[in-house]
């Protein structure tokens, strides 16, 4: 949906008449100021457009009940602050809402007690049982899928997507299970998260990993604009929170628990940052040192807003007419043909890239504000095809004979 | 690497073959000459190692491997109203026994029961015949689908008529029925849930099973069950005979010595502890150190042992592990079940007993009711079987044991002792010292004789000492067809002495042999049936040893210095009382009648190896040990 809007907006500023120079530039200026104005999280310096959310159980069994809830958890956190389902991939190894030992059925719970839950009414789960692989994984990070592929479980991002990635499960120094059948190691997503650097498939990502010694999960990338953070250190565990005694499990681990548990606090207008909650981590009740990398993050911490990765914007962005002069036929096109340009990728990669890129970005975060806007633009696109059509009948006619 | 080999090779100084040829001949030398010795150190170190089982310092802690299990973190809901059903059930199966109820009446009412709570019930009616008795019996039994599950896999609680004590296990059989009612409340169960309550002890059982996994034999005739499950997995089954009970006491051993995985035994401790608050023992035994002041629970020192030495806490507790290791031997050793779960094991089920340890109290149906409940939701956490624990094992006390390394080359140790002894036979058959007459025999030479001696090769004759060592197996498996029919089994007390007799006058036949030519040229045949002795029993005392410990020690015991010390002699009067040594030990089992009866029972109902084991093969090895002495040399 963001592509239509901005083409919109491209063309609209193509209409020569519409926009003489310089008020273009007040116009797009107001622009500017009215979304910034309603932007979630006004003093935010970040320039992403669109956020998305990758949540990863990677343990199945009914014994590892707690992963999935772990992964439900922040499943409920990203889409309370505001990430649309169709931005979410869900990736749950295995099912404990229906598994015969739950003693609730349909229902997955993340404290003792029971007091919400996490599995309700509305889950999208993008990826459930042996589909969770570590091929999978890789392909839903880089956009390398089949083209049978539904959009739901793509991850459609671009240059300005902001990436939350969550995984959880049984992991060790420098690899992390899937299913107890293969492990993806700290390489292999390091590699993927520079391929999707080079694909401009994000604006920023963070990283966040529960699993036992966690941290080394991050030590090996090396993308730019990556913020890291893992439960515990190299040779330490990560423990459960609590066990709730009619399920029979445990039901949380101890990092996921806090962690969710500060972010309980914050909504969609907080203006709180990653610094803030990077100091809320305490190793005693945690039972274990939570680590933070952000040396390949470029913004400071303490400006970084933690909506920003968990919130969810649908910002408008404002194209310069000079780069997308060739919109003017209408084609639909797509938002980064200059990764053509830009890299050479060989033979089928360079197919797959193309095929992935060509349907337009989805952005579903629509505001009401923006869909106005939207009906005002098209509306005035469609008089000015009309007014086309009408100056060139004979140009109009041909084409629709060919 | 090849300069480091060279430098290898120049520093064992190897470089050339015959320094290795020296090296090999000096330590088969020294090996040779301190033989002797070296079976002496062996035996002796393996039985000390085998008395040294009980000490404290070999144990390990128990601990769960299986992560599935996640025992004991559950609340249970096991409530007085369901005790009160229990002694519901409990007033009308007293009724059944005093009226001396059928079999097929109480199966009947078993199955009412059931029937009106929900669960789909069913009888099966057994026969079964051997040499020493026969019976016959109805077993009832239930099968509560899973709710929400495909029913591939099960459960099985069970409690059988006859308690393992002489009472009726009427508790047994009522914690079972109130149990069905309550377990079928809830919809949380990944598996089928068989309840089982079988008549008689054994025999109830395994009729019930030999149906259910298709395995038929031809002394037994059972109706086909009509009602079936999944695989079964695990099972408990419930030992109830008294009023009530202060301990559970956990029962393990089954058929052959097979051993249900760790797991289930560390689980159910864990649960009974924290859940049912009642404390676990090995069978109904006590531990000393609960009871200060009353040492003389344990009863296994003897009465003129000074109060001093059983006082003394490593003293007591050394005597405690000894009296569960000994009782651990009793029921292994001998392939007994120490329950009705014994039978379980051959079917790859894991299963233990839960014997309730009579006592005046404090507890009843509410505590087994909440253990048994919390250990069925540990049992249905399971995603496969169990495996990962321990299958070989042996239980010191509740909380600690002993892993197969540590207590396996105590048995193997005495093996090797034997198998050296073996080797050491077959090279002596092969050579002899003699006089070399060249050097010259006069009187003046006597110091010169000394070194005239030299070694002479002999030809072994192997025919005659297999001949022998197969007929007295086939001996051995005479005597058990005869010991095993049903005439001998009637009349048990008149021919026992006879077949004694008879049994161990025949190798006195080997007396006619002719006797071997000339030592010089040909090796002597008690030396060569020595030979093949010692290494036919170091065999099997190796071989035994990975299967079953308890019989591999029993053996090594049994075998390992008697056989290791025959040897013949020149008087005919000591030849003889040295057979007949070793036939009394041979043969004496039979004077034990009652045991044999049970072990031939075991054999033909249930195909337990140890009778036909003691009679085709430790039997002829004794007599054989008996014939080595009994030859002329």
């Amino acid at each position: 949906m963001r592509i239509p809007f901005t083409l919109l907006l491209s063309v609209l500023s193509l209409l020569p008449h519409a926009h003489p120079a310089d008020p273009a530039a007040a116009k797009e200026a107001n622009v500017r100021q009215f979304f910034d104005r309603n932007a979630v999280g006004a003093s935010s310096e970040s320039t992403h457009t669109n956020n998305w959310a990758v949540l990863v159980c990677a343990s199945r069994y009914w014994f590892n009940y707690r992963h999935m809830a772990n992964a439900l958890g922040m499943y409920r956190t990203v889409k309370r602050l505001g990430i649309p389902d169709s931005n979410i991939i869900l990736m749950l190894a295995d099912d404990a809402a229906c598994n015969a030992r739950n003693r609730y059925p349909g229902c997955v719970f993340a404290n003792q007690g029971r007091g919400l839950d996490l599995y309700g009414e509305n889950i999208e789960v993008d990826y459930r049982g042996y589909e969770v692989t570590v091929e999978n994984f890789l392909r839903v990070l880089t956009g390398r899928v089949e083209p049978s592929v539904p959009r739901s479980k793509r991850l459609l991002t671009d240059d300005r997507s902001n990436i939350f990635v969550y995984m959880t499960g049984h992991g060790g120094n420098e690899f992390l299970k899937f299913q107890d059948n293969e492990e993806i190691s700290a390489f292999d997503i390091a590699d993927a998260f520079e391929q999707m650097w080079q694909k401009k498939r994000y604006n920023e990502i963070f990283f966040m990993i529960d699993t036992c010694q966690a941290n080394t999960m991050y030590s090996k990338f090396y993308s730019p604009n990556i913020l890291a953070t893992g439960s515990s250190e190299i040779h330490e565990n990560s423990y459960s929170y609590e066990n709730d005694n009619d399920i029979g499990v445990a039901v949380i681990d101890s990092y996921t628990h806090f962690v969710l548990e500060y972010l309980e606090g914050i909504d969609k207008t907080s203006s709180a940052s990653m610094k803030d909650f990077f100091e809320k981590y305490d190793p005693v009740p945690i039972r274990s040192h939570a680590g933070v990398r952000s040396d390949l993050f470029h913004r400071p911490l303490n400006r970084t807003l933690i909506t920003d990765f968990f919130g969810g914007v649908a910002h408008a962005e404002v194209i310069d007419s000079s780069v997308d002069a060739r919109l003017d036929d209408l084609r639909p096109s797509p938002p980064h043909a200059h990764v053509e340009q830009n890299v050479s990728f060989d033979d089928e990669a360079f197919v797959e890239v193309a095929v992935e890129l060509l349907p337009d970005a989805v952005d579903a975060a629509s505001s009401a504000l923006a869909r106005q806007f939207r009906a005002w633009g098209s509306l005035g696109l469609v008089g000015a095809v009309i007014a086309w059509v009408a100056f060139k009948p004979g140009h109009g006619q041909r084409r629709t004979e060919t | 690497m090849a300069t480091l080999r060279e430098k290898l090779k120049s520093a064992l100084g190897s470089g050339d073959n015959s320094a290795k040829i020296r090296r090999r001949r000096a330590m088969t030398a020294s090996l040779w000459r301190n033989l002797s010795v070296l079976r002496v150190a062996l035996l002796v170190t393996g039985y000390v190692w085998m008395l040294a089982l009980p000490s404290s310092q070999l144990g390990q802690g128990t601990y769960i491997d299986e992560n599935a299990l996640q025992p004991g973190q559950v609340n249970t809901y096991w409530s007085w109203a369901d005790v009160r059903r229990a002694d519901d059930y409990l007033k009308d199966l007293e009724l059944l026994r005093d009226r001396n109820a059928s079999s097929e009446e109480r199966a009947a009412y078993f199955a009412t029961e059931f029937a009106k709570l929900g669960i789909p019930p069913s009888t099966q009616k057994y026969a079964l015949r051997s040499s020493t008795l026969a019976s016959e019996g109805t077993n009832a039994y239930a099968v509560f689908s899973s709710p929400r599950a495909s029913g591939a896999e099960a459960v099985v609680i069970s409690a059988s008529w006859l308690s393992h004590t002489d009472g009726f296990n009427l508790r047994g059989l009522a914690t079972v029925l109130s149990l069905s009612a309550f377990l079928k409340q809830y919809s949380h169960w990944s598996k089928d849930i068989i309840f089982i309550l079988s008549d008689g002890y054994l025999d109830g059982m395994h009729a019930w099973l030999s149906a259910y996994h298709g395995s038929s034999q031809s002394n037994m005739q059972v109706e086909p069950l009509e009602l079936t499950s999944g695989v079964i997995w695990t099972a408990l089954n419930i030992d109830y005979p008294g009023h009530s009970f202060s301990h559970l006491g956990v029962f393990r051993e089954g058929l052959n010595g097979r051993l249900p995985n760790q797991d289930l035994i560390n689980s159910f401790r864990l649960i009974s502890h924290h859940t049912g608050g009642v404390p676990v023992l090995l069978y109904d035994h006590h531990d000393p150190s609960d009871f200060p002041g009353r040492q003389d629970i344990l009863k296994i020192f003897p009465a003129w042992t000074p109060k001093r030495v059983t006082d003394n806490k490593d003293v007591m507790e050394y005597g405690y592990r000894a009296k569960n290791i000994l009782r651990h031997v009793g029921y292994q050793a001998r392939g007994r079940a120490s329950g009705v779960h014994g039978l379980l094991h051959q079917f790859r089920i894991d299963a233990i007993t839960l014997f309730a340890v009579p006592s005046n109290g404090p507890h009843g149906f509410h505590a087994l009711g909440r253990t048994v409940e919390s250990t069925l939701r540990t049992m249905n956490n399971l995603l496969e079987r169990l495996h990962a624990s321990f299958f070989f094992y042996i239980m010191a006390t509740p909380g600690t044991f002993l892993k197969i390394g540590t207590y396996l080359p105590s048995a193997v140790l005495v093996a090797v002792a034997l198998m050296f002894g073996g080797l050491g036979e077959w090279v002596n058959a092969g050579w002899v010292e003699v006089l070399d007459q060249d050097a010259g025999a006069t009187d003046k030479q006597s110091a010169a004789l000394i070194h005239a001696k030299r070694w002479v090769q002999r030809s072994r004759d192997v025919i005659p000492a297999l001949g022998i060592v197969i007929s007295t197996h086939v001996a051995g498996a005479a005597l058990f067809s005869v010991v095993s029919s049903s005439w001998f089994m009637a009349n048990q007390q008149t021919y026992t002495f006879p077949v004694i007799l008879l049994a161990s006058l025949l190798p006195l036949l080997t007396l006619l042999l002719p006797s071997s030519g000339d030592p010089t040229s040909q090796a002597p045949l008690p030396i060569l049936l020595k030979s093949a002795t010692l290494c036919l029993s170091s065999t099997l005392i190796s071989v035994t040893s990975v299967l079953n410990f308890s019989l591999a020690a029993l053996l090594a015991v049994a075998l390992g210095v008697p056989v290791s010390l025959a040897a013949p002699a020149h008087s005919m009067i000591t030849r003889l009382l040295r057979y007949l040594l070793y036939a009394a030990l041979g043969l004496g089992w039979l004077a034990l009648g009652q045991e044999m009866r049970q072990a031939v029972w075991h054999w033909e109902v249930l195909g337990v190896w140890f009778a036909p084991l003691v009679c085709v093969v430790y039997t002829p090895m004794m007599l054989q040990a008996g014939i080595v002495c009994l030859l002329s040399p």
